[in-house]
């Protein structure tokens, strides 16, 4: 299998110009290989799933528990919309099918760009970064869920935060790789003719061109496995509560407390789980409720999940 | 390694006497095969070195796909047609005059006598960026050298550009849209037909490709209805040279005028775009209407709406303009 | 009845259409392969690593040739080279049992280059700063390459889209001022200020310069395509300092050559060198791609004028500055194309600065009419602007500025041996109709507008001190040796009559030896610079002088009487007052074999060429041997004059042009060969009319890499292009200077042609003169129509 395309510029120097499109059948092929094998481990050979509340109070919860902010949701749904058009209309030509891809692709391309321009802002400034930091915590739950993957059921997976480690890797993943795809495809942008600029090619030397497509076409591939592999999660019966919550909003409380550590996650804004806000109340939470929850770690969300809530609170 | 040009390397030839086994061989050679015709376009791209099939396959003794046939519903011509054939064809010059025209004016007449009508219509660009063999868009790579802002490109596309801004050389193409001809494509399925302005491949679509001919797909015959018999026709095309060359512009029409008013048209362009143009926004314009040279006028504008130049070829766009208009006055006067 | 003037059928016609002709290309010998070039992929670079050793393994690879057993030469050029500097330039060679094979085992080898800065355009490299096109500079200054660059003041005080003109010290490498120039613009009522630029045009002659070499016992044996035979021989042996003797020429035949083979080509020493390593015999064919970069071109050129002209239109100023593009080693055709001007105009006033600029382009080389035809072609519609602001009548404006046989022109006043180009202005302008078609200058017809021009252009036509060199046979036959190229022109034989005139032979009678030096072959001009019609009916004339004297002696020695009692005709010499006293030729040519020393060749005069003087020892006892040096002298040099008339139709919709109409009248001298001739005109004004309408060459600025490189994509024009209804005249006033009155004529008509179309194409745009070739549709529509123009005022190679 080759990994790069290159050709021989007008000078018969030999010129990098793109990743081979064997490395998107490898990712398509790998995607669905690791689905197939991550399938096949969940029917027959995953030790049972607790389902414990591990000591857990369900007392005083909201019976729903918001996780995604309409906001979220909105942004995750166009920018998972954007994504799948620019990884369809990107390699479905490369596979034989034929359309007329360009425009779609860069508008697409436009749009999750502004899209992801807005997310960084908002996550700075509006969110709390630090949900998706990969803490100590993380690794340790990592490790330990890896483990018990593998059936060594010595110690109990710790609960997540907010958003468990597989979420925050792929995240991370998607993010690295996304951006790649951004930067490179605007500059690419830039061979097209607008009406803003004039396309040209030597903006940057051949060899540079080559990097961008390289890294374009890397990334690009990247994603293809990273939405697979996501794709399939969302589907899975036993991650449909996690999908719901992408669409609705919430998950029930059931879930919150077998798979999340209230210390790590406060719901409303409230840490210790003594002092959960009844169901039902949610509207009622303090402003300042989350301030000096979970000691150093990071509080819950704020403002937007607050109003979210309130929204929320009336379905 | 290094380059060298004006060598061609050696390859297998398959001369099959049906269009069947051409087809099998085809499917067989995959990318690696190569449809000879007359081989005006092929033996430049082998003597070069850049295109190099290793089995070509040559269709000189398919007698099936030669000549120019009556059908119930006009006529139908071989895929290896020469273009003397078909220029000099007293049926063809006696009712669609518009097609012998075209043919007569493609390179020279040595070529016209090698040359095959299907050949001048699949035949490659000759962007020359792409025929030095650049790693452009067309040739696989990711660029367009003849769009950049100091490019030589007084010779490729104002219209229907996309990433790459060459145009089709093929001079029969706009008479045969022009005609409404339909044409007809053999492969491992058997056959289906095609409108003449579908059969070429925009860039926007493939960039790698000039007609939507697959591998293991031949171009078997033009088919040419009788709609179009004994129409006010119009050909003209614009060329550096009178004799070998490619036109800079080239404009076809099909013309149904009666009680001082076009009843039907049918307009069509090259050199223009990647593809041969259909002319529909000026057909829109015309039909209906009395001829005038104001109506030209009006119907060049309306072709030429949406032109884009590059540095060198703005020129095109009064061309074309004026090639409308003409066709519309209907004389070279 | 005379030869000269007669037409006749040249003796290798035959072979030419029926295909029997065998050019360089054709031979074969034992044990041959066949070489093939590396080429330089980039327009300057340098060659940091081979490694052939994959070629070198297959099977059928013979051997290779590196730059580094190739000769020096004094420009710089080498025939092959580690420091390429234009694309195409070859850099090794290999040879193989086969061309497929050479072909393959080209691309296994690897080549590193180092890219190194380029220049395309000459004005480009005068910008401060810039690169040079060689790295020891961007201009030769005498035999030093120097640096010669501009400030940006220089380029700034230049009006927009002008060229820079910058006065002062160090701004140009050849300057001359004939008057005062200053004083000339202020006598003038008119001042014409333009920039005008000329494209450069590959020679692409139909056969490339292939060729095919052997050795034997240490003498070279090369098959050639080339212009001049002897001097070629000449040339190839001092590049390869060799015996001149050691070399054995053939060349029968020359598939075209306009300047680029006039003493063959460096290519061919790649051959010679190969076959001397491998110890076999070497055949290099080279491709029309090839052919594109190794064969040559004519120098373009971009350039400011500033013309003074009289109420009555005489020029009392000219002022002129040149860049020329020398390519990587020449210096450009801008000194010429000065001369031209100052031989054609007259001006009274005039000043001359000129920069040979060296380009990263393929090498430049005289190109039929240099200098010349590119400043008549941009000139001449000059002075139609000139005529028609000043209400006088163009033709009546080029034939006061016209000159006489007393002119003296150019820096140093030089002189002419006659000028009848006033003659031949008046016969065409009652040829072509000159008033009748002015009077449809402007008129529409449909869509098209007629435009009418002209275009007067003179150029070298002659030279002296030449060797002619024939045998008497026994059987009655003279066989005239001719060290000419047979280039097409018909030189071997239309020269060859001038002594069979003087002889008074039947055509049948003569047999005309050429194409191979070891046939004993005299010391010959060069086919080239239109020398050989004047410089060789000179020799030849001079060597059947010397026979006809040597058959005097022989028939009053046997016959009685004196010698100068006997004449020669009708195959005989015999007594002017009893013509039945004599004898045959063959019986002479039998007693001067009896009779030996000057009658048979044992003996000759010393002032022959050393070459000559072998072949006259060589041909000893064959009959009666006569070689003679051309002492005819004379005073100043030759120039002939071809005046082409054109009338055209633009079609203002599509701008594009067809020339309906063209007459030409040539000052030549004595008509040697009227079809010849005529073939000269026509083809010459063909050439220049592609000069003007259609023929280019294209290069991408960024890579330096050149389009134009096939025959569909260069554009030379087609017969289509040219009118059927051409017509030629000649004003046939004898040359007073030499004894057969006849002057060259391959060049000037080049001129005429270019220049009368874009004079004509000027008129047709309603006097808009463009100042640039070619004048494309492209071009001449976006005027038209008004819009921007296709391209910048100085743009090069577009």
């Amino acid at each position: 299998m080759e990994l790069w395309r290159r050709a021989a510029n007008p000078w018969g120097q030999e010129v990098l110009i793109g990743v081979s499109w064997d490395l998107m059948w490898a990712a398509v092929i790998g995607g669905l290989a690791f689905v197939a094998a991550h399938a096949v481990w969940a029917k027959w050979i995953a030790p049972a799933e607790s389902t414990s509340t591990g000591g857990s109070s369900l007392a005083g919860l909201p019976a729903q528990i918001l996780r995604h902010a309409m906001s979220e949701r909105v942004f995750h749904w166009g920018m998972s919309a954007a994504m799948l058009v620019l990884l369809v209309t990107g390699f479905a030509p490369v596979m034989g099918i034929q359309f007329a891809w360009v425009t779609i692709h860069w508008v697409a391309g436009v749009i999750l760009t502004l899209m992801i321009v807005y997310h960084i802002i908002h996550a700075t400034f509006w969110q709390d970064l630090w949900a998706m930091w990969v803490d100590k915590a993380d690794i340790k739950a990592g490790v330990a869920e890896l483990r018990h993957m593998v059936g060594r059921n010595g110690t109990e997976v710790p609960k997540a935060a907010k958003y468990p480690i597989d979420h925050k890797l792929f995240h991370h993943a998607a993010a690295v790789s996304g951006l790649a795809a951004i930067v490179t495809g605007v500059l690419m942008m830039l061979r097209l003719e607008t009406a803003f600029w004039t396309a040209n090619p030597y903006m940057f030397a051949d060899s540079s061109w080559g990097v961008v497509y390289v890294v374009h076409g890397v990334s690009s591939v990247a994603l293809i496995a990273l939405v697979i592999s996501h794709i399939y999660f969302a589907i899975r019966p036993d991650k449909w509560w996690i999908t719901k919550s992408m669409i609705y909003g919430f998950i029930d409380q059931e879930k919150y407390v077998q798979n999340f550590d209230p210390n790590r996650w406060a719901v409303g804004g409230a840490a210790p789980q003594e002092e959960l806000v009844p169901a039902g109340v949610g509207a009622s939470i303090p402003e300042d409720g989350g301030a000096d929850a979970g000691g150093s770690e990071p509080a819950g969300d704020s403002g937007d999940d607050q109003q979210a809530s309130e929204f929320g609170g009336q379905v | 390694m290094a380059i060298i040009r004006d060598m061609i390397p050696a390859f297998e030839l398959f001369q099959p006497t049906s269009a069947d086994d051409a087809i099998e061989l085809l499917i067989r050679y995959g990318e690696d095969g190569w449809v000879l015709g007359g081989g005006m376009d092929s033996f430049d791209w082998w003597k070069e070195r850049i295109k190099r099939p290793t089995a070509v396959v040559d269709l000189a003794n398919v007698d099936a796909l030669k000549g120019v046939r009556s059908t119930a519903d006009g006529i139908e011509i071989g895929a290896m047609t020469t273009l003397t054939e078909v220029a000099t064809h007293p049926e063809l010059l006696a009712n669609y005059s518009v097609l012998t025209d075209a043919a007569a004016h493609v390179a020279t007449p040595q070529i016209r006598n090698r040359g095959t009508l299907a050949g001048n219509l699949a035949q490659d660009t000759r962007c020359w960026y792409y025929r030095g063999g650049w790693p452009c868009y067309r040739a696989g790579g990711n660029t367009c050298y003849a769009s950049a802002p100091t490019a030589m490109n007084r010779e490729h596309a104002i219209l229907g550009t996309n990433r790459c801004v060459a145009v089709s050389p093929s001079d029969t193409a706009p008479a045969l849209i022009a005609l409404d001809a339909q044409f007809v494509i053999q492969g491992s399925r058997g056959e289906r037909l095609v409108d003449a302005e579908d059969f070429f491949m925009p860039p926007s679509v493939d960039i790698e490709r000039m007609t939507i001919l697959k591998p293991g797909e031949l171009l078997t015959a033009i088919r040419i209805p009788s709609t179009w018999s004994g129409a006010t026709f119009y050909y003209e095309k614009v060329e550096d040279r009178k004799a070998w060359d490619f036109a800079l512009m080239t404009v076809a029409s099909a013309m149904r005028i009666s009680g001082g008013v076009i009843q039907e048209v049918r307009m069509a362009a090259n050199g223009a775009a990647p593809v041969p143009l259909r002319l529909e926004d000026s057909e829109r314009v015309l039909r209906g209407q009395a001829p005038s040279d104001q109506l030209g006028i009006q119907a060049g504008e309306v072709a030429v709406r949406d032109a884009q130049p590059l540095r060198h070829n703005d020129y095109k766009i009064p061309l074309m303009r004026n090639l409308v208009r003409r066709a519309v006055r209907g004389t070279e006067a | 009845m005379a030869l000269i003037g007669q037409d006749i059928s040249p003796p290798d016609l035959h072979a030419k259409i029926t295909g029997r002709a065998r050019y360089a290309e054709d031979f074969r010998a034992d044990g041959m392969v066949f070489a093939k070039l590396l080429a330089s992929p980039m327009p300057h670079c340098r060659v940091t690593r081979i490694d052939a050793s994959a070629a070198l393994a297959m099977d059928g690879v013979i051997g290779i040739l590196t730059a580094d057993e190739v000769p020096q030469s004094e420009t710089g050029e080498q025939c092959l080279t580690n420091h390429p500097h234009y694309e195409g330039e070859a850099i090794l060679a290999v040879a193989a049992i086969d061309e497929t094979t050479a072909a393959d085992a080209i691309e296994r080898i690897r080549v590193d280059f180092e890219p190194l800065p380029f220049v395309l355009n000459p004005l480009d490299s005068m910008r401060p700063g810039s690169p040079n096109a060689r790295l020891e500079g961007n201009t030769r200054t005498g035999r030093e390459l120097t640096t010669l660059k501009w400030t940006e003041e220089d380029f700034a005080n230049a009006p927009e889209g002008s060229m820079p003109m910058p006065d002062g010290e160090g701004k140009a490498n050849t300057e001359w001022m004939v008057g005062d120039i200053d004083a000339g613009f202020a006598a003038a009522d008119l001042i014409l200020d333009e920039t005008i630029v000329h494209q450069s045009l590959t020679h692409h002659p139909l056969e490339p310069r292939s060729a095919m070499a052997y050795w034997q016992n240490g003498r070279l044996f090369i098959h050639t395509s080339t212009q001049s035979l002897v001097r070629t021989r000449q040339a190839l042996a001092a590049q390869l300092e060799l015996d001149i003797e050691d070399v054995v020429m053939i060349g029968d035949y020359c598939g075209g050559g306009f300047g680029s083979k006039i003493s063959g080509s460096i290519i061919q020493q790649v051959p010679a060198l190969m076959s001397r390593k491998l110890n076999r015999p070497v055949m290099l064919r080279i491709t029309r791609a090839e052919e594109n970069y190794l064969g040559r071109a004519r120098p373009g050129m971009q350039a400011r004028v500033r013309i003074g002209f009289r109420a009555d239109g005489r020029i009392t100023a000219l002022d002129l500055f040149a860049l020329g593009d020398g390519g990587p080693f020449a210096g450009g055709d801008q000194n010429g194309a000065a001369n031209t001007a100052s031989l054609t105009y007259r001006p009274l006033n005039m000043r001359f600065r000129g920069v040979g600029v060296f380009t990263n382009t393929p090498p430049k080389a005289a190109q039929r009419g240099p200098g010349g035809a590119q400043i008549i072609g941009m000139l001449e519609p000059l002075m139609d602007k000139a005529a028609r602001e000043l209400g006088v009548d163009r033709l009546a404006l080029r034939r006061l500025n016209a000159p006489d046989g007393d002119v003296e022109y150019g820096p140093r006043g030089a002189t002419l041996t006659s000028v009848f180009v006033k003659e031949a202005i008046d016969l065409g302008r009652e040829l072509f109709g000159w008033e009748e078609r002015l009077a449809r200058s402007g008129q529409m017809n449909g869509t098209k507008r007629t435009g009418i021009g002209v275009g007067v252009s003179p150029f070298a036509a002659g030279s002296r001190g030449y060797d002619g060199l024939l045998v008497i046979r026994p059987d009655g036959k003279v066989q005239i040796q001719q060290g000419l190229g047979n280039l097409g022109t018909h030189s071997i034989s239309d020269t060859a009559r001038a002594a069979a005139d003087v002889l008074g032979v039947e055509w049948d009678d003569v047999e005309v030896v050429f194409g191979d030096t070891s046939r004993h072959l005299p010391w010959s001009s060069v086919q080239a610079g239109s020398q050989t019609t004047h410089a060789h009916t000179r020799a030849n004339h001079a060597a059947g002088l010397d026979a006809q004297q040597k058959l005097r002696e022989i028939a009053a020695r046997d016959l009685g009487g004196r010698p100068e009692d006997y004449d020669t005709s009708g195959g005989r010499v015999y007594r002017r007052t009893n013509p039945s006293q004599g004898m045959t030729l063959a019986r002479a040519a039998t007693r001067a074999i009896e009779l030996g020393g000057r009658y048979s060749g044992e003996e000759f005069n010393e002032d022959l060429n050393d070459m000559t003087k072998a072949s006259v020892t060589a041909l000893a006892g064959q009959g009666l041997v006569a070689a003679a040096r051309d002492n005819f002298g004379g005073q100043g040099g030759l120039q002939s004059w071809v005046v082409g008339f054109a009338e055209v139709e633009l079609d203002v919709e599509t701008g594009k042009v067809d020339v309906v109409h063209y007459t030409a009248v040539t000052d030549c001298g004595v008509v040697v060969h009227p079809r010849s001739l005529g073939g000269q005109i026509f083809g010459g004004s063909i050439q220049g009319m592609g000069i003007a309408m259609s023929q280019k060459w294209v290069f991408d600025p960024v890579w330096g890499v050149s389009f134009a490189k096939r025959f569909y994509t260069a554009r030379p024009p087609g017969i289509l292009d040219v009118p059927i209804d051409m017509q030629w005249a000649a004003v046939e006033i004898p040359d007073p200077q030499t004894p057969v009155g006849a002057k060259g004529i391959g060049e000037p008509c080049v001129g005429a042609g270019s220049a009368a179309l874009t004079s004509a194409i000027a008129d047709a745009m309603e006097g808009e003169c463009l100042c640039r070739t070619p004048l494309t549709a492209d071009v001449l529509l976006a005027e038209l129509e008004g819009r921007a123009p296709a391209y910048g005022p100085l743009d090069l190679h577009v």
